[in-house]
């Protein structure tokens, strides 16, 4: 492996224009993540075209460091302005948001920054030594009911957090499904709830959702606190997590890493459960559970390493199977095809330079997001002294193009003011937008695994409960919901 | 109630809906109408659930709850007339921006909407206005025109049409004297 490695690194360094091909893709994936909807799969797709005309490894690599520094960009805006890059980075503004607040904003960013890149370059070693024993145990044991059971337990985790009361937690969630349903349905291509409008047999895209629940809600909530004289304006904090506060959050680290992992190297699943699951692990461990939300680092933490750690291990479905984990593992698959290449087992024999290369990139990408990250860091936090007034109608036409721009739909823009208001009355009323956005993103993931599984078990729900995998994960969710009841019916209330 | 009442009116509108396309699907027993109906009877459950915490605990928030905004804890007074109608104001322009996408486009709606924003959230020096609803719409324009070329909507009305291809045509010959 470290002669591979070594190789890598060589080829990766011996060359101007491929290191020219990762300084852009490390600079461009940070600054492409860090706007809200434009994300680095704008980047991804406008790039595309182009990466006909490299070496195929040239072609991937860019992809891969795309991949790894786009993750971490979307965190910034999480942090400073509640406004998530992309879904992944969504847990993130839970808790490094109300940082900002407080005048912590350094210390979220700096946390993001260090914790971003310490899950990416583990997840690029494990992936190095492990792509191959880990795929293949994988195809053996991984199949439609353990993704199925995977987001059952996602979503029961995710109804734990942010709203007001359990009750208010899973409507939240029911409701992101009930919107997932919308458009087609995943096993017989039924157009479902398209409410005469031929726009929306494709569903309701992630991104306009997301936009609107989180970014313009937001603004919205401000916009109120403006009107009725409420407003602080967040405050710049540049000291940065010590030493020692990181080393107390070791386990979250290694937790995050370790949820990360395998929620990246299941297709289709990727970073945002990583994310999701990484923060809900964090709170489930917690001896203080009330914190989270209110500005705890270990929250930022959880989220930002679990995100970073799944980018390489979506490589693994990737390149030891030719499955494409998320949008962006698909348009590498798209690169390979390029270059008349087919992702799979045989590309280890037939290009093993190329692989090679791949985690070479992907582990010095991690390790950029430590170096540029911080010096960006330092830079981007002025960007809370513009006045609000200034920022907001910039953040609103971001979020207008970011919208647009993904399928070309008007509608697209609709749904995305529209998902504004819903969000900024549901959290007026104590509703958790994080499961509406949770629900919405595995709804359609979570329908479709589970009707392949029962075809598979031929309708035979016991058959879910022989596979050690599906009943962990299942026990796992339901536990959480009991609890969840328990306390729904048991807790007293906190204040009226 | 009314927050019971809409929630059991979503799920009516949606169940009914469901008729819609309540087909089988041949490789598939549950077919189309299977999950969002489990989804709707569990949202009803729950919506009785929230019903009677309200009724056995007000709004008050349950203990050990995680994530909770503190926007979610502040009651917010509507009472003064002015106020409220800048809320509503405030809530409605984007999607009045959104809507007027189509028949006026990007180019032209974009720095009214801009200035409009900025002085709904109070900024009322006009020399302000001006100057940063210039600089935003120069960003627009250089990020995602001139270096993305990305397609943005051009609006179908004239003159507003005929402004967007202005601006097109003019970032064209840019682009070809780069």
């Amino acid at each position: 492996m470290v002669e591979n490695f070594l190789a890598g690194t060589a080829a990766l360094f011996g060359d101007p224009f491929t290191v020219a091909i990762f300084v852009f893709g490390v600079i461009g994936g940070m600054l492409f993540g860090a706007i809200p909807g434009v994300s680095m799969l704008t980047l991804a797709a406008i790039l595309l075209p182009f990466t006909a005309d490299l070496e195929p490894a040239q072609g991937v690599m860019l992809f891969a460091v795309i991949y790894c520094t786009g993750t971490y960009g979307g965190a910034i805006t999480a942090i400073l302005f509640n406004i998530p890059g992309a879904p992944e980075n969504a847990p993130t503004a839970f808790d490094g948001y109300p940082m900002t607040r407080k005048g912590q904003s350094g210390k979220a960013v700096g946390a993001a920054v260090l914790c971003s890149a310490i899950g990416g370059v583990a997840s690029a070693l494990v992936m190095m030594a492990a792509t191959e024993p880990l795929a293949n145990w994988a195809i053996r044991n991984i199949g439609p009911p353990e993704i199925f059971a995977l987001v059952f337990f996602g979503l029961a985790v995710a109804s734990s957090v942010g709203g007001r009361t359990i009750w208010k937690g899973w409507m939240s969630v029911l409701l992101g499904l009930l919107i997932a349903t919308i458009g087609q349905d995943p096993v017989g291509g039924i157009n479902r709830y398209n409410f005469g409008f031929t726009d929306l047999a494709a569903g309701i895209a992630f991104v306009p959702a997301i936009l609107g629940f989180f970014a313009v809600s937001e603004i919205f909530i401000q916009a109120e606190k403006k009107a009725t004289g409420k407003f602080d304006a967040p405050k710049v904090g540049m000291s940065f997590p010590s030493a020692m506060e990181l080393w107390m959050h070791k386990f979250a680290v290694l937790r995050s890493i370790l949820v990360g992992f395998f929620c990246g190297i299941l297709p289709g699943i990727g970073a945002t459960l990583a994310a999701f699951m990484g923060y809900g692990e964090a709170v489930r461990w917690s001896k203080n559970k009330e914190e989270f939300g209110t500005g705890k680092l270990e929250g930022v933490i959880s989220s930002e390493t679990a995100n970073n750690a799944a980018t390489g291990a979506a490589m693994i479905p990737l390149l030891a199977l030719g499955l494409p984990g998320g949008a962006l593992t698909a348009m590498m698959v798209a690169v390979f095809q390029m270059h008349d290449l087919e992702p799979g087992p045989l590309v280890f024999y037939n290009s093993p330079e190329l692989i090679w290369i791949v985690f070479a990139a992907m582990f010095y990408a991690n390790l950029s997001i430590l170096f540029i990250g911080l010096i960006e860091t330092k830079t981007i936090l002025y960007l809370l002294k513009i006045p609000f007034q200034f920022l907001a109608p910039l953040i609103l036409l971001l979020a207008t193009i970011g919208a647009y721009i993904s399928r070309g739909l008007v509608l697209d823009v609709m749904v995305m003011f529209g998902a504004g208001i819903i969000g900024f009355l549901l959290r007026r009323t104590g509703y958790s937008i994080p499961g509406i956005v949770l629900g919405l993103i595995l709804g359609k993931i979570g329908e479709q695994n589970f009707a392949q599984g029962m075809q598979m078990v031929h309708y035979d729900l016991g058959t879910y409960f022989s596979r050690p995998i599906c009943t962990i994960l299942i026990a796992a969710g339901a536990l959480t919901l009991a609890t969840g009841v328990y306390r729904a019916f048991a807790s007293p209330t906190n204040k009226a | 109630m009314i927050e019971t009442g809409v929630w059991a009116l979503i799920a009516l509108i949606f169940f009914a809906y469901s008729f819609e396309f309540n087909q089988p699907i041949e490789i598939y027993k549950f077919g189309a109408t299977g999950w969002p109906r489990v989804v709707l009877v569990l949202l009803l459950l729950v919506t009785a659930g929230n019903l009677y915490h309200h009724f056995k605990h007000g709004s008050a928030i349950q203990k050990g709850r995680v994530g909770i905004a503190e926007t979610d804890e502040s009651p917010t007074d509507y009472s003064n007339p002015a106020t409220l109608a800048k809320i509503i104001a405030i809530l409605f322009t984007p999607f009045l921006f959104a809507w007027l996408l189509k028949p006026v486009g990007m180019y032209s709606g974009a720095p009214v909407f801009i200035a409009a924003v900025i002085w709904l959230f109070g900024e009322r020096r006009w020399k302000w206005i001006v100057s940063i609803t210039i600089l935003i719409y120069a960003i627009l324009l250089g990020l995602f025109v001139v270096a993305l070329n990305a397609p943005l909507p051009q609006g179908n009305v004239s003159p507003f049409y005929d402004f967007s291809g202005f601006i097109l045509k003019m970032n064209t010959l840019l682009q070809k004297a780069w």
